[in-house]
């Protein structure tokens, strides 16, 4: 059983978790079958993408933080194969796709790694877009793990804990 | 399988997922659909189609929500001797054995893990009607 005193970001099941999931979860339901490549660690958190769903991962052991980062063609995608409406822009109805994307992963992901004994908690997510910066007190590391879409386009999968 | 005029109402924060149960009832037939984007208000609409007179058949909840929890909306409905009976299936990515048994013990009629496909759906609505048509019989 996981404890305080590893960092989660070591564990390979947790890059597992989160791989299996988005990957069903854009396969169920957005018909897009997407490439996970090779995942590494960045020293803190750095902005990618124009639309970032997040959400808090909070256990007894650890704080910490999941970000879906998607490039505007790569949430463009999606959100058609999703719903069946074209958006040419990411508009309020594309950063809702987002927020029940990142609502989905990270409930697939929390629903294995609580088996595994890591016990995090519901939460919301919530959606950001824009120009903006991230910054919370870390312990210095970021989990990433990039996906390929069919159409050439990338989204990110990053995770930092606290 | 539930006839065509059933009143569905389809409560979730998201806009994106009550589009995309929206879009699966629709092509099962069904048009008669209502929406809410949160327990806290859909437990108010519950009540005023009742008094109306044109009750909802079919309540489709997701679980995670800011104003009140699916789980809370269906305890709600159980605890009302009008709603008691009425067919409610949680839509939702908590998929963890204490929520599916939280829910089986709170009257859920059926659960459904997202991601799903329609496929699931139709059958999750099929399988309910078997066992609420099942209870009406005896």
């Amino acid at each position: 059983m996981p404890d305080g005193s590893s960092n989660p970001l070591m564990d390979k099941r947790l890059i597992v978790a989160f791989v299996d999931g988005v990957s069903n979860i854009l396969n169920t339901m957005a018909m897009t079958p997407v490439k996970p490549t090779k995942p590494f660690i960045e020293p803190s958190f750095t902005v990618i993408g124009d639309v970032i769903g997040t959400i808090g991962m909070t256990s007894k052991s650890w704080r910490g933080s999941l970000f879906l980062c998607f490039s505007k063609d790569s949430i463009l995608s999606i959100i058609q194969n999703m719903i069946g409406e074209e958006h040419k822009e990411v508009n309020q109805e594309v950063r809702d796709g987002v927020g029940e994307l990142t609502n989905m992963v990270y409930g697939s992901a929390k629903a294995a790694l609580n088996q595994l004994g890591y016990e995090f908690d519901m939460a919301i997510p919530t959606v950001i877009t824009g120009d903006f910066t991230v910054s919370h007190s870390s312990k210095g590391v970021t989990l990433v793990i990039p996906f390929e879409l069919p159409n050439g386009s990338l989204m990110h999968v990053k995770i930092s804990v606290q | 399988m539930y006839p065509k005029e059933t009143k569905f109402l389809v409560v979730d924060d998201f806009t994106t997922m009550r589009k995309i149960i929206r879009k699966v009832l629709t092509e099962l037939g069904y048009t008669n659909i209502e929406e809410s984007d949160d327990g806290k208000n859909a437990w108010p609409l519950i009540n005023q189609a009742h008094q109306n007179g044109a009750p909802f058949d079919f309540v489709i909840s997701d679980w995670n929500m800011p104003g009140m929890l699916g789980i809370d909306l269906l305890k709600n409905c159980r605890n009302d001797d009008r709603f008691k009976s009425l067919p409610f299936m949680l839509v939702t990515a908590e998929s963890e054995q204490k929520q599916i048994l939280e829910a089986a013990k709170a009257g859920v009629s059926d659960y459904v893990v997202k991601p799903f496909n329609s496929v699931t759906l139709k059958q999750k609505l099929e399988k309910v009607w078997s066992k609420h048509a099942g209870q009406k019989a005896a």
